[in-house]
C-alpha cells in the first residue's frame, strides 16, 4: 500500500465518534449507518486499490431531506464528508479520510421517469451507466457516454467524473450528455441546476459540477439525454508497420472530414498481449493495429468505410478487415476490450495511466514512453483512444520486488508530464483524485490552482467536502501514485477496463 | 461617457484590471459591441478588446483552433471553411436583429453569451465546444483552465463557467474551440399550412428514429414572409425539418421522413442544398427579427410544453417563431407592453422553461431583469461565485443580475 499525505486529522471529531453515530441516526434509519471495523471495510478503498482508509462511519441515506440533513450537521459539526457512487473510480476520489463521514448513494438506486417525448430520463444517482440504456433501449435508444466500467459504475459518479468511453469524439463525455442535476450542498442547501430543458440561463453551475470529483456537492438526482441508435455500425481493423502510419492514417481520417464513432490503436506489446489472451484473431506481423467504427444510416457507412479503405491504403496500411456483421464488429474489439486483463496476466501487477495528447503527438510520445521503459526498466504497452487522442499506457512491474513499485510510479509520473510537454493534459477521463493530485502543477500555476480553490470556497467555505482530492495540499509537485493491480486482483476485477 | 481603453494584449489587460481592482474602478469590457444583450450598465472605464485579436494556431486534423478573444469571429468562420471546417454549433450573426446589419462580433464576444444556432439540438451550445480559455480575473491575475484535446478532466471544467457569464467573471484573452468537418449535402423538409401541434408531433417522431434530422424549426403564417426563396412558399406556415451529411444519406434520409409522414404528401417539398443553407442561415441568423424595435426573447421549454405555452397566448400579438425541435421559442413582445412581458415570463416559469431578454430598449434594460427571476439559493450561489473571480466586482457588475 502506498502512502500519500491527507488532510490533518481532527482529533476532536474522532474523540466524538460515538456522539456523531448516535447523531447520524437522527437523521435515516439506524441500519443505514455503519460504524463498526468490521463493516466498514468494503468502503476503505475504491478501484485505486493500492490506496486504504477506513472512514470513521459510513451513512448511507435514502432521500435527498436525509442527505441534506446529514449534510446540514457535519456542515455544523465541522466534520469531513467523502461521497460514493459505485466506488469503481480509479484515481482515488472516493478514497475515505480517517475522521470523515463516508456518505454512499447506493440506496439512490432507481430510475424516476423516462421521458421519451423530451428524449430524456429522471434517475437517482446510484443506477448504473448500463442499465440507464437497458431501461431505453427496447424503444431503440441508448445513453451515450460509455466508460469501460459501465456495467458497475454509477450515473452520479459519471458526472463526478465526468466520464468518457470509446465514442466521446462523435458523442461527448458526460457533460455533452446530462442536463440537470439536484444537488445538496455541504450546508445542506437542495438545488437544482438545469432540467428537462436544453439550457439554462445564468452561470452554467451543471458544466462545473460536472467532473468536479464529489468536491461541490452531492448528487441525489440526475436528468440526461438519450439518443436514438444509429441505424447501421460498421467496423474496420487495419494493420500497420509503424505506429508513425497508423497515427497519421487517424489524422488522414479526421483531415478527411470523417467523424468516426470510435478510433482505437494498440501497440505490438499489446497486440501480442491481448491475442494471446483473448484469441481475437488480429495480424501477428504488424506494429499497431486500429480499429475504425462508423455509424449512421447503412449507406452513409458504406460510403465512409470506403473513404476510409482509401485513407489506409495511402497510409500504408498492410492488413484491413472490414466486419461483415454485428458479431464480427464485436470480435474486432473483443482484444482490445481485453486488453487490460491480458496484460494483468502477463505480469504480477500493472499501472493503468490516463493522459491525453494531441493525435499528431502520438508517435513521439510512444518513443519517449519505450525510451522511459528502458531507463526505468519496466516493460509496458499502449492502448490509445485514438479519436480523442486519450492514452492508456499500461506499465508492468511485480510488487513483491522493492524497488519495482516506486519505479513503476516514478515512470507513470515521467508520462503524464510529457503528455503535458507535448500539449496534453493529465486525465482525459480517470480523474485527478489523489492519484494525480500532486502532479497538477504541471499543468497549472498557483493562480491557477488559487482560482479554482476560490470556486471550491463558493460552493464549500469549510472546505469540508471530499478534502485533499484533486489539488495539492501546500501546493507540492511530487509523484503520485497510479492505478495499481496486483496478481489481476483489482476491486472490480470482473468489469472490463479499456 | 466613460473612457475608453483599447489595449491589444493579454499582458496589457493584466495590468488595467489590476489597476481597476486597487482603486475600485468598475469596467465594461466590450468585444465589438455588436449585441446588447444584459443590464445596461455604466461604468467610468470601458476595457475594449477589438485589438487583442488573430489565430494562434489552427491545426485542422487536431479539430481545433486556439484565437485571441478579439478576433472576428466571421474571419475565424472564413479560415476554417478554407480547410472545409466549421464551428458546428452555428453561432448566430446577431448583427442583424441589432442593426439590420451583419456583424457576427468577436468570438471572446460569442463566448461570454453562450449563442448557438438552429443545430444546437444536435450538435451541442458553444459551450460543448469551448475546450480552453485564458482570461483575467477581477484581480489581475492571469487564469486557464482546460487545453486543446477534447477528452480532459484536469480540474474543475472552469470553460464551461467562463461561457455564458457575460463578461462578469473574467475578460477573456485567448479561447479555444472545437471545430468540425462541414457537411458535404444540407437540405429541408419541408411541410406547408400545418399548426403548431402537428408541427412539433413531426419533430418528436423525426426524432424517434435513426435519421439524425439537425435542424427543426417551425414558422406561423405571420412570420414566414421575409423569407426570399424561389422553392418556399411563404403563405402558409413552415414547418422544416434539415437534413445533413453525404449526399447520398441526406436523399435517403429524407425518403424515409417522406414515407414516415404521408399523411402530408400533398405538402411536402424540399429545399435543394443551395437554398436549405440560406433558410437556416436566416433562421440562426433571427432575420425574422431584423433590426427589431421591439423587446425580443428567447424562451427555454421542455418541448412538451411548448404548444401549451404558445396555445396560452395566441390572442395577443404576439410573434414568434419555434426552433431547436421545440426547445426554443423566440418571441418579440411590443416595447410598451410589459403586461405580456410578465405574463410570458410567468408562464414559462411555471412550465420549468426559462425567459431572456435578447433584445431591448435602454430604459428597459436599466431597470428591468433580462434573465427569469431565478430560485435565490443559486443568487447566492452565482454572488460567491462572482466574487471568487473578481471580489470587488469590477468586471461587468450588474451585467447578469443587480449586484452580481
Amino acid at each position: 500500500m502506498s502512502t500519500l499525505a491527507m488532510p490533518k486529522i481532527d482529533q476532536s471529531v474522532l474523540n466524538d465518534k460515538d456522539s456523531i453515530v448516535r447523531d447520524l441516526k437522527k437523521f435515516t434509519n439506524s441500519i443505514n449507518i455503519i460504524s463498526d471495523p468490521e463493516g466498514i471495510t468494503p468502503y476503505e478503498t475504491d478501484a485505486l486499490s493500492a490506496y486504504k482508509q477506513k472512514p470513521m462511519a459510513v451513512v448511507l441515506p435514502e432521500n435527498t431531506e436525509e442527505v441534506s440533513d446529514i449534510l446540514k450537521y457535519c456542515h455544523k459539526n465541522n466534520i469531513k464528508v467523502v461521497p460514493r457512487g459505485s466506488g469503481t473510480g480509479l484515481s482515488g476520489g472516493a478514497l475515505p479520510l480517517a475522521d470523515c463521514v463516508l456518505l454512499g448513494l447506493s440506496k439512490f438506486n432507481k430510475i424516476l421517469e423516462i421521458d421519451f417525448e423530451n428524449r430524456c430520463v429522471v434517475t437517482q444517482p446510484g443506477v448504473t451507466n448500463l442499465s440507464l440504456t437497458k431501461a431505453v433501449e427496447h424503444n431503440g435508444f441508448y445513453y451515450a457516454p460509455d466508460p469501460s466500467s459501465q456495467i458497475a459504475c454509477s450515473i452520479g459518479g459519471n458526472i463526478a467524473e465526468n466520464s468518457g468511453g470509446v465514442h466521446s469524439l462523435k458523442y461527448g463525455t458526460t457533460t455533452n450528455n446530462v442536463l440537470g442535476v439536484e444537488i445538496v450542498l455541504m450546508d445542506g442547501t437542495i438545488m437544482r441546476f438545469g432540467g428537462k430543458k436544453l439550457e439554462s440561463e445564468g452561470y452554467d453551475l451543471l458544466g462545473l459540477i460536472t467532473g468536479s470529483e464529489g468536491l461541490l456537492g452531492v448528487l441525489t438526482e440526475v436528468t440526461v439525454k438519450i439518443l436514438k441508435k444509429p441505424q447501421s455500425v460498421k467496423a474496420l481493423l487495419l494493420g500497420f508497420q509503424s505506429v508513425e502510419d497508423s497515427g497519421q492514417c487517424v489524422s488522414d481520417i479526421i483531415s478527411g472530414g470523417i467523424i468516426p464513432a470510435g478510433m482505437e490503436i494498440m501497440d505490438k506489446p499489446l497486440i501480442k498481449a491481448t491475442d494471446n489472451y483473448a484469441k481475437a484473431g488480429y495480424p501477428k506481423d504488424v506494429e499497431a493495429i486500429l480499429i475504425v467504427e462508423l455509424d449512421g444510416t447503412e449507406s452513409e457507412v458504406n460510403i465512409l468505410i470506403k473513404r476510409v479503405e482509401e485513407i489506409a491504403k495511402k497510409n500504408k496500411s498492410t492488413y484491413l478487415r472490414i466486419s461483415k456483421n454485428d458479431e464480427e464488429r464485436l470480435r474486432f474489439w473483443l482484444g482490445r476490450k481485453a486488453a487490460f486483463p491480458a496484460i494483468g496476466d502477463m505480469s504480477p501487477d500493472y499501472l493503468c495511466m490516463d493522459g491525453t495528447i494531441p493525435r499528431k503527438k502520438l508517435a513521439e510520445v510512444l518513443k519517449e514512453i519505450t525510451k522511459l521503459s528502458q531507463k526505468h526498466g519496466l516493460r509496458v504497452a499502449n492502448c490509445f483512444h485514438a479519436g480523442d487522442g486519450n492514452l492508456h499506457p499500461l506499465i508492468m512491474f511485480d510488487s513483491n520486488i522493492k524497488s519495482e513499485m516506486k519505479r513503476a510510479e516514478k515512470f507513470g509520473a515521467d508520462i503524464l508530464k510529457y503528455c503535458v510537454k507535448v500539449g496534453g493534459v493529465l486525465t482525459g477521463e480517470h480523474g485527478v483524485g489523489i492519484e494525480k493530485r500532486d502532479l497538477m502543477c504541471e499543468m497549472f500555476n498557483d493562480e491557477d490552482i488559487q482560482q479554482q480553490l476560490n470556486i471550491k470556497q463558493a460552493f464549500d467555505e469549510k472546505s469540508l467536502l471530499n478534502p485533499g482530492k484533486v489539488y495539492p495540499i501546500l501546493h507540492r509537485c511530487a509523484e503520485g501514485g497510479k492505478m495499481h493491480v496486483h496478481k489481476g486482483d483489482t476491486k472490480f476485477k470482473d468489469i472490463p477496463r479499456f | 461617457m466613460p473612457e475608453i481603453y483599447s489595449l491589444s494584449s493579454e499582458h496589457e489587460v493584466a495590468d488595467f484590471i489590476k489597476n481597476c481592482n486597487s482603486e475600485e474602478v468598475p469596467i465594461e469590457i466590450i468585444g465589438h459591441n455588436s449585441k446588447s444583450i444584459g443590464r445596461l450598465i455604466q461604468c467610468s472605464k470601458s476595457l475594449h478588446l477589438k485589438n487583442l485579436s488573430g489565430i494562434i494556431e489552427y491545426f485542422p486534423e487536431e479539430l481545433y483552433i486556439k484565437v485571441k478573444a478579439g478576433i472576428p469571429l466571421a474571419l475565424v468562420e472564413i479560415e476554417l471553411d478554407k480547410k472545409n471546417q466549421e464551428l458546428s454549433f452555428e453561432p448566430p450573426d446577431m448583427g442583424f436583429l441589432y442593426t439590420g446589419q451583419s456583424n457576427k462580433g468577436s468570438v471572446g464576444g460569442a463566448v461570454a453569451c453562450n449563442l448557438s444556432g438552429s443545430r444546437r439540438f444536435r450538435a451541442g451550445a458553444l459551450r460543448d465546444h469551448i475546450l480552453g480559455f485564458r482570461g483575467i480575473n477581477g484581480k489581475g491575475e492571469i487564469v486557464k483552465s482546460g487545453g486543446t484535446v477534447v477528452k480532459n478532466v484536469t480540474g474543475y471544467d472552469v470553460s464551461k463557467l467562463i461561457t455564458g457569464s457575460y463578461g462578469t467573471l473574467v475578460a477573456l484573452t485567448e479561447i479555444v474551440l472545437k471545430v468540425q468537418p462541414k457537411n458535404e449535402e444540407s437540405q429541408t423538409l419541408l411541410v406547408s399550412n400545418i399548426n403548431l401541434k402537428r408541427a412539433l408531433n413531426i419533430f418528436s417522431k423525426s426524432m424517434q428514429t435513426s435519421v439524425e434530422i439537425s435542424g427543426a424549426c417551425f414558422y406561423p403564417a405571420k412570420m414566414s414572409k421575409f423569407f426570399k426563396l424561389n422553392d418556399l412558399d411563404t403563405t402558409t406556415s413552415i414547418t422544416a425539418i434539415r437534413l445533413e451529411g453525404p449526399k447520398i444519406s441526406v436523399v435517403e434520409r429524407i425518403n424515409t421522413l417522406r414515407k414516415l409522414f404521408d399523411e402530408y404528401k400533398k405538402t411536402i417539398s424540399v429545399l435543394e442544398n443551395y437554398q436549405s443553407r440560406i433558410f437556416w442561415k436566416n433562421t440562426t441568423d433571427l432575420q425574422f427579427f431584423n433590426n427589431s424595435k421591439n423587446i425580443v426573447a428567447k424562451i427555454i421549454l421542455p418541448p412538451v410544453h411548448t404548444d401549451q405555452f404558445i396555445n396560452k397566448f395566441e390572442n395577443e400579438e404576439l410573434k414568434y417563431v419555434v426552433d431547436w425541435a421545440g426547445n426554443l421559442i423566440w418571441v418579440e413582445i411590443p416595447e410598451n407592453d410589459s403586461v405580456l412581458l410578465r405574463q410570458l415570463r410567468t408562464e414559462v416559469t411555471k412550465l420549468a422553461g426559462h425567459m431572456t431578454i435578447i433584445k431591448a430598449p435602454n430604459h428597459m434594460r436599466i431597470k428591468e431583469d433580462f434573465l427569469t427571476t431565478v430560485d435565490e439559493n443559486i443568487k447566492v450561489l452565482s454572488l460567491k461565485i462572482k466574487e471568487s473571480f473578481d471580489p470587488k466586482k469590477i468586471l461587468n457588475p450588474g451585467k447578469m443580475y443587480s449586484g452580481i
